[in-house]
């Protein structure tokens, strides 16, 4: 299967990928003076924009509103950046697949990887907002690893899908960007799912990130489980979109270098 | 990547008469490629669409013919040659043999490791400096990154720019840009080596460097196949060589009497 092949390609290309990985993570804020501050200093700049706005301004009433948006949106923030990245990947690093032997499908991955590293590297700032929130922290953490390897796989299949539609189809980012910000909004990460009308809710969680942001809530904010029935079927559509994914970038893989 | 390897003994239909088995082996390659004139074959969602519903009064897609039928053999340890105008399709066989684009017609072996210098520092990263760059210029290149750091030291020396390596790569000369990157690729060893125009990019002291570096890899075994519009070079050191013109193969043999056809061609 044509999954299988393309592991075997990453596998083999792992210490390139991490070279990549690294270059990205570095040159992301190479000359800048806060430098790696500024990975943890973006989200939190966010998260208190959005708990002004939605606080103050629109008198949104919710215990710890400041620790459960930044719950989700960190999260989201990997999504996000993985998924614009990831798609103009192939088209950025133009030069290097059609002068060298260059396989392409390891520039997905290193999108996807990076932000991942920059997800985790923003996790104890996460655990220090909540100290200060008050929120006790219970064993349903346990569930991170599990609920984040799934967020994995289904970042890497639509990035996988997107960055190749985007070599023939170069429309594909700017669409992608329109249909990122109502995503954003359509997930429960500044609302919670409770205040979705029920008609509505399984959009808020049939679109794959709300059944994830929801998950990281539930273990994070609320000490609760996962929804394991729902992830579990997150898994499941996951690697069905994986292989979707890697079957459209296979199908335009052989055309890259003639369209870059 | 796709594996082009073939065992020795099996040679196929040979194009000159050679000493040892080809150690690369181009047979009956064509290519062509979608025009990228607009409203012809540059596709937007848009095209997509509409092609897909009226399917009848669709244009046919306009198509350059870049090679046709064009065979080469290099035999294990000689030097090949491909000479012939700007747009004969020079650059677009190496990228085939590379296997940057895959042939519509023909087939492509070779054996062991093949390193392609197709452009000089292809992917360096202006922000990162010279010591960056050689880690995954050399990978892309086949290195593994143990051999890299192995031989950084070596690399750092033949490029002779100790000074300046932990320096951004966006502050070099052209002449240090080139030369860092010319030893890395000299450091790869490959088996198959393909040259694309880089023996005349250079001054005197880096086309020396060049000279010695294919001298070397010659008397190693390595099979070369340059792409020049340096006649001189491609007689002083080919022993074979193909003229493309307009995608196909115009003329071949040894490589004085193909240099000296191909220069009667503009006396004329």
């Amino acid at each position: 299967m044509g999954i299988l092949t393309t592991m075997k390609t990453c596998w083999r290309h792992r210490a390139l990928i991490g070279a990549l990985v690294t270059r990205q993570l570095n040159a992301r804020y190479r000359g800048s003076i806060l430098g790696f501050f500024w990975t943890f200093l973006n989200p939190i700049f966010l998260m208190l924009i959005y708990a002004l706005v939605f606080r103050v301004y629109m008198r949104f009433d919710m215990d710890h509103y400041p620790a459960f948006v930044f719950a989700g949106l960190l999260p989201w923030i990997w999504f996000t950046t993985s998924m614009s990245e990831g798609a103009n990947s192939l088209i950025a690093n133009g030069n290097l697949i059609t002068r060298a032997m260059f396989p392409p499908e390891i520039l997905p991955v290193v999108a996807v990887i990076a932000n991942l590293m920059n997800f985790v590297f923003t996790i104890p700032v996460l655990l220090v907002v909540f100290l200060i929130s008050g929120i006790p922290f219970g064993w349903q953490l346990a569930w991170l690893p599990v609920i984040v390897a799934i967020q994995c796989i289904f970042t890497l299949a639509l990035t996988f899908l997107f960055a190749a539609l985007n070599v023939p189809f170069r429309d594909v980012q700017h669409l992608l960007t329109n249909a990122l910000t109502f995503w954003f909004f359509l997930c429960p990460i500044l609302y919670p799912l409770e205040r979705v009308p029920d008609a509505l809710k399984p959009v808020a969680l049939g679109n794959g990130m709300g059944t994830l942001i929801t998950s990281y809530q539930n273990i994070f904010v609320h000490q609760q489980g996962p929804g394991i029935a729902a992830l579990f079927a997150m898994l499941f559509g996951s690697i069905l979109l994986l292989i979707l994914g890697d079957a459209v970038f296979r199908h335009y893989r052989d055309t890259f270098a003639e369209y870059l | 990547m796709r594996s082009r390897r073939r065992a020795s003994g099996d040679v196929g239909a040979r194009v000159h008469p050679a000493s040892s088995p080809p150690a690369l082996e181009v047979s009956h390659v064509s290519k062509r490629f979608r025009s990228h004139r607009q409203g012809s074959g540059y596709s937007t969602l848009k095209s997509l669409f509409l092609g897909k519903g009226r399917k009848q009064s669709a244009p046919a897609q306009s198509w350059h013919q870049a090679l046709t039928d064009v065979s080469l053999v290099v035999p294990k340890g000689e030097v090949g040659g491909v000479i012939g105008r700007n747009g004969s399709g020079k650059t677009t066989l190496l990228k085939l043999i590379t296997g940057i684009y895959r042939p519509d017609e023909g087939t492509i072996r070779y054996e062991g490791r093949l390193a392609s210098l197709i452009e000089l520092g292809a992917g360096f990263h202006p922000d990162f400096t010279g010591r960056e760059n050689a880690l995954i210029n050399g990978m892309v290149l086949g290195m593994t990154k143990r051999e890299i750091l192995a031989r950084m030291d070596t690399i750092i020396a033949y490029a002779e720019i100790e000074e300046f390596i932990d320096e951004p790569v966006r502050t070099y000369s052209t002449g240090m840009y080139m030369r860092l990157a010319f030893a890395i690729a000299v450091n790869v060893e490959p088996d198959v080596l393909l040259l694309d125009e880089i023996l005349s990019v250079g001054d005197e002291q880096f086309a020396r460097k060049c000279a010695h570096e294919i001298e070397r890899f010659r008397a190693s075994g390595t099979t070369i196949l340059i792409v020049s519009h340096d006649l001189e070079a491609v007689k002083r050191y080919c022993s074979h060589v193909i003229h493309l013109e307009d995608g196909r193969v115009r003329n071949e043999g040894p490589a004085v009497e193909v240099v000296e056809a191909y220069r009667a061609q503009f006396a004329e």
